[in-house]
């Protein structure tokens, strides 16, 4: 029991035993979930190279119904609903993939700062608690109101409403880590603030704050979904899933499929990640 | 009671300087000027001077807080600038269609949270009790959106039971209105009443490991009796506190499914003045918005001060 507590513990945080994440995914549910995330992402990014006449394709065939042509049929301007998926696809995952890493990160150190000032450490989380208060899409809408609609807007949306959870995790670890012996002994030792923050704290709040990076993508995939399908989020005519959304609400009744395609990919997208976060779960608390 | 409530208050005048001075200061920080929105982009220095004049956003902004409130503590909110009207007038013509879908979405959230947790805290069956914890698992994770556009696909489309778009007021037609109400009060309510049932469950759970449990058995209280008298009263709290909080999530989130549902209500009010920047009906939305969720807030904290002496008498 002794040994692999302290091999996590002097654990360096650039070296985060990769080999211990890579077990995640041998159990079934992290194959799955792998194989899902990187299919949906090389078809969402390789989108330009198999669709090359891109996702603006107007034809006089509108509203019509799924075909071998048309997989999910086509929207009020004729233009195919599955290209415009896989496009709308492309923009989510651009979206979170640039956000979620940057909200990460910004708000483990946000979390760790009280390592350095223990002032601004409450200071912090106080300013975090407020963040909390706004339910959720509302802060959606102020961030759209100050920076105006479109891709600024849904990334800083995005990155502030995940700041408080990575904020709160980097914390907990922070204050269960802080009046351990090791510590302790660093700081006699006369170890600088920053780097006991860095090179102690840190690598602690690393399993925690990556598990909850893979929950967090769902909720950042559905905060764009819900700020687009208001009217909030992309501006036409770039397609994302909720964009899509917002104007297939129109023709539900017509053509339902312009409504259920873009449905069942951001389903099939939570899923996927929410099953990675639990294989990760698993493979950290086994650790 | 009544001195509960007392020192609740200052608490609550804090909240509610703070919220509207944030809803005066939001809508400001937004880009652009909504002078030069009304009054075309080749309009004279005069002719925008004139407008701000006519919409009282010349001057400094302490001024323009002052005047706000003043106007507001009179009962006066203000003109839209884009809708041309009194911005109360536009609030009351959109409010029945939101309070509608958010006083059936807490009920719901109250009668589906409590059925789910007791039945969860109770149920013998192991496989049973494992399927109503998927079952509140997967409704935690779905946002009501996506409830929303399931139920639509579903309800609406593929077997087309209820209609599921626009709306009928309750007090013209109580029957058709309904119809029209409760596959949106539903998606709403759904993921918050999942909340509810969860704490709910463990808090029975809890509470049936003290002692006064015990006795009660050992004295023959029949098990509805049980439930009811001892386990329940005893493990509200945790369930009522996440009413008050959800009740702010049930706000925000009415304004997607008004989008959905293509319901026409405040939501769908305060999107459109997101998009026109218009200042004052944004600033009595939000403001009202908060205020709305303070005293939900407030009201739970009466209620579990009611139910439960301890907390009643310690303040």
């Amino acid at each position: 029991m002794a040994a692999p507590q302290s091999k996590l513990i002097h654990r360096h945080w650039f070296n985060p035993s990769i080999a211990g994440y890579m077990q995640a995914f041998t159990t079934t549910r992290g194959i799955v979930a792998l194989t899902v995330i990187i299919l949906i992402s090389a078809l969402a990014f390789l989108a330009p190279f198999i669709f090359p006449l891109g996702y603006d394709i107007q034809s006089r065939e509108s509203l019509r119904a799924p075909s071998l042509v048309h997989f999910f049929g086509t929207d009020e301007l004729g233009r195919d609903l599955f290209v415009r998926s896989i496009y709308g696809l492309r923009s989510d995952l651009t979206l979170v993939y640039c956000a979620v890493p940057v909200s990460m990160v910004a708000g483990t150190l946000l979390g760790l700062i009280g390592a350095v000032s223990p002032r601004l450490g409450n200071f912090v989380q106080r300013c975090l608690d407020i963040i909390v208060g706004f339910p959720g899409l509302i802060l959606g809408i102020c961030v759209v109101l100050v920076l105006g609609a479109g891709w600024t807007a849904l990334l800083v949306a995005i990155v502030i409403s995940g700041l408080p959870s990575f904020g709160r995790l980097a914390r907990a670890t922070l204050l269960a880590q802080q009046q351990r012996e090791y510590v302790i002994a660093a700081r006699t030792l006369g170890v600088g603030k920053w780097q006991i923050m860095v090179r102690h704290i840190l690598p602690n709040a690393i399993d925690p704050i990556i598990v909850q990076g893979a929950v967090f993508v769902v909720s950042a995939i559905f905060i764009e979904a819900a700020l687009s399908i208001v009217g909030l989020g992309l501006q036409p005519p770039e397609p994302s899933l909720g964009t899509l959304l917002n104007n297939g609400m129109r023709y539900v009744s017509r053509a339902p499929t312009y409504v259920l395609g873009p449905t069942v990919i951001l389903i099939l997208v939570a899923l996927a990640f929410s099953m990675l976060a639990d294989a990760l779960n698993d493979t950290v608390n086994r650790k | 009671m009544l001195t509960f409530l007392l020192k609740k208050l200052p608490s609550v005048v804090v909240v509610a300087i703070a919220s509207s001075l944030i809803a005066f200061i939001l809508p400001r920080m937004a880009p652009g000027d909504p002078a030069v929105a009304l009054a075309g982009s080749d309009a004279s220095p005069e002719q925008l001077a004139a407008v701000r004049e006519q919409i009282g956003l010349n001057g400094p902004l302490h001024e323009q807080y002052f005047h706000w409130m003043w106007n507001l503590l009179h009962g006066d909110l203000g003109r839209s600038f884009a809708m041309r009207r009194p911005v109360s007038t536009l609030i009351m013509s959109r409010l029945e269609s939101t309070v509608e879908l958010a006083a059936l979405a807490l009920m719901l959230m109250i009668i589906i949270g409590f059925t789910l947790g007791i039945l969860s805290a109770t149920l013998r069956h192991q496989s049973a009790r494992a399927g109503l914890d998927i079952l509140n698992t997967i409704c935690l994770a779905t946002p009501p959106f996506l409830t929303g556009l399931l139920l639509i696909l579903l309800l609406g489309i593929a077997f087309p039971i209820l209609p599921v778009s626009g709306e009928i007021g309750l007090l013209r037609d109580p029957l058709k209105g309904l119809q029209f109400l409760i596959l949106p009060a539903f998606a709403l309510a759904l993921p918050q009443a999942a909340v509810v049932a969860r704490l709910l469950t463990t808090a029975i759970n809890s509470v049936r490991g003290e002692d006064f449990i015990d006795l009660a058995k050992a004295k023959g209280v029949p098990p509805g009796r049980l439930m009811r008298r001892h386990l329940l009263r005893n493990s509200l709290g945790p369930a009522i506190v996440a009413i008050g909080l959800r009740a702010g999530e049930l706000l925000g989130g009415a304004i997607v499914i008004e989008a959905i549902f293509a319901r026409n209500g405040l939501g769908q009010l305060a999107v459109s003045s997101v998009q026109n920047r218009d200042y004052l009906v944004l600033q009595a939305l939000i403001l009202g918005a908060v205020l709305v969720a303070v005293l939900i807030q407030l009201l739970s904290e009466i209620t579990i001060a009611a139910l439960d002496p301890r907390i009643r008498l310690e303040s």
